[in-house]
């Protein structure tokens, strides 16, 4: 999450979660919780805004998974936007890519959340 | 457009192939190092382990993991950290809950032997042994089983289940998967290591709490001892050594210098076993023959406590010198001011204002007003001005209440008034 940023932002139907600067440590589930607690609420579409995350590892990746499941869980969809390249390289290598939609930025994925059919489940 | 959707998807199977890029290997070393930097941290345990295991399910994109420490006294494995079951409580917390496991023995035995993963959809002998806790892993979804062992111990063990990508695990991944495992079993073993240091610390403290209660109930027999040859002074050594402990306290003495002097309080008269009881009962002035016995009695007692080893400095020199006054007119070395140990001025202090408000053979035991006018009269002279100033800040916090467990106001038989004693200790010198 970039300094003075909200961690979230809610624009109609859709929740928007703000990244943290890293996503490397057990801290950063807390990214998870928050979109647990929103999709509890009955969100079902959210976009994760990676622009300030400099830095996914592993154990962000764990992070990650973890919070796609849950949006699957719950019908809900997420779109990923962002992505610096490096952490676009490293979701795309361990498959993620697979399962979820990424945008080049959060003005392009809100587009896509307009579009008809874009609640189709992930 | 979505990044990933511009191109068609077999595009994309070039990077998240099973091919071996060098991003992948990238990603792989840096995990690799974490996962050294992280189970060599001094973090808490419980986070190191969790940590550990995101690593791990990270590298391998698995949605659902658990790692279990293994219990070789109760033959168990119980989960330290899972994420993705919430059958194992907190999604990744630490232990304290969730499903355990059970292995039969020829599975305990040829765990020891796997130093590879062991995919539990394939034909490994293993697989077969597991019995019924084959079925607790089914139940956790886990595709592969890792056993955590060091120094053929079995720590525990990782279990996670099918890759999210939907690729197959490799035998690169197998290899991979070996090298975290082995990162993670020191984790488990430090802690196993320093599980036991514990239970060996606390046994141990046990068995010196025990010692040391055998120690101090045979002091306080001594004590008993020691006072039951005279009736008048019975609970003598016992007060002096809680006036002793109180005052050494307020001195600002640490912890086991207090539990020195308490200790030496109520070994302070041990010499008096040598004395004869007449002599110490007699009521009447003493010959100077009989007054020479009664005060060999510090000598005989540092001859005595001299030759014990006491795990507290000073005792044998606190109670031979507990006779000593600071102009150099005590016995039995008549020694001056800071020559006499610290620790027996503070002993010359409570054992003569003990001895002045209880009776004695020879004299009902004085007032309060009338000892502390022996106090001051003797300021300077018997008694060390640093101790007596700490020992009037006692009785006052006693007397006004600010003390938690008074020592020296309940044993004086008399009732006091707070105003009352400020008049008596207000012209102290300070």
């Amino acid at each position: 999450m970039k300094e003075g940023r909200d961690s979230f932002r809610v624009l109609g139907d859709v929740v928007i979660l703000y990244a943290e600067n890293y996503i490397n440590d057990i801290e950063g589930e807390k990214l998870e919780d928050m979109c647990e607690a929103f999709l509890k609420k009955g969100a079902k579409k959210i976009l994760i805004d990676f622009s300030g995350t400099d830095l996914i590892n592993s154990i962000g990746v764990s992070i990650l998974i973890g919070l796609i499941e849950k949006v699957r869980d719950c019908k809900a969809v997420v779109f990923f936007s962002g992505l610096k390249k490096v952490n676009y390289d490293i979701i795309d290598l361990v498959g993620i890519t697979r399962h979820i939609q990424v945008f080049n930025s959060e003005d392009e994925a809100l587009k896509e959340f307009e579009e008809p059919g874009s609640d189709l489940l992930v | 457009m979505a990044l990933n959707m511009m191109n068609p998807r077999q595009a994309k199977e070039e990077t998240v192939g099973t091919e071996l890029s060098l991003e992948r290997l990238v990603f792989h070393l840096n995990t690799l190092a974490e996962l050294g930097d992280e189970v060599t941290s001094p973090r808490e345990f419980s986070r190191v382990v969790k940590a550990s295991l995101f690593m791990v399910m990270g590298t391998f994109s698995a949605s659902k993991g658990v790692i279990f420490s293994y219990d070789g006294e109760k033959r168990l494995f119980s989960p330290v950290a899972s994420k993705g079951l919430p059958e194992m409580g907190q999604t990744g917390g630490a232990g304290g809950g969730g499903v355990e496991l059970k292995l039969n023995d020829a599975a305990l035995k040829e765990a020891l032997k796997c130093t590879a993963p062991v995919d539990l959809a394939g034909e490994e002998p293993i697989v077969r042994m597991l019995g019924p806790g084959k079925e607790t892993l089914d139940r956790l979804s886990a595709r592969l089983v890792v056993f955590l062992v060091t120094k053929d111990e079995l720590l525990g063990l990782i279990a996670i289940n099918e890759k999210f990508s939907g690729e197959d695990y490799s035998d690169y991944d197998m290899r991979l998967l070996s090298v975290m495992a082995q990162q993670i079993s020191y984790s488990l073993h430090s802690q196993t290591l320093l599980t036991r240091l514990i239970s060996k610390y606390n046994e141990n403290r046990e068995l010196y709490k025990n010692l040391s209660r055998v120690y101090y109930d045979t002091i306080h027999a001594f004590a008993t001892a020691i006072d039951a040859k005279d009736a008048y002074t019975k609970g003598h050594s016992h007060r002096v050594s809680s006036y002793c402990a109180v005052l050494a306290g307020e001195m600002g003495w640490n912890e086991g210098d207090v539990e020195g002097i308490r200790i030496a309080g109520l070994l302070h008269d041990i010499g008096k076993i040598a004395v004869d009881k007449s002599i110490i009962n007699k009521a009447s002035p003493l010959t100077s023959m009989e007054c020479r016995e009664l005060n060999s009695h510090p000598v005989v007692g540092y001859e005595i406590l001299s030759k014990i080893k006491f795990p507290w400095k000073g005792i044998p020199l606190m109670t031979r010198n507990h006779h000593e006054k600071v102009d150099g007119s005590g016995y039995p070395d008549r020694l001056e001011r800071a020559e006499i140990p610290l620790g027996a001025r503070v002993m010359a202090l409570v054992d003569a204002f003990d001895a002045m408000t209880t009776d004695r053979p020879y004299r009902p035991r004085l007032t309060f007003r009338e000892a502390m006018e022996e106090v001051k009269r003797n300021y300077d002279r018997q008694f060390d001005p640093d101790v007596v100033r700490p020992f009037i800040k006692v009785i006052r916090k006693e007397i006004n209440g600010e003390s938690e467990h008074p020592s020296i106001v309940p044993f004086l038989q008399e009732h006091l008034e707070n105003a009352e004693v400020a008049r008596i200790l207000e012209d102290f010198p300070r």
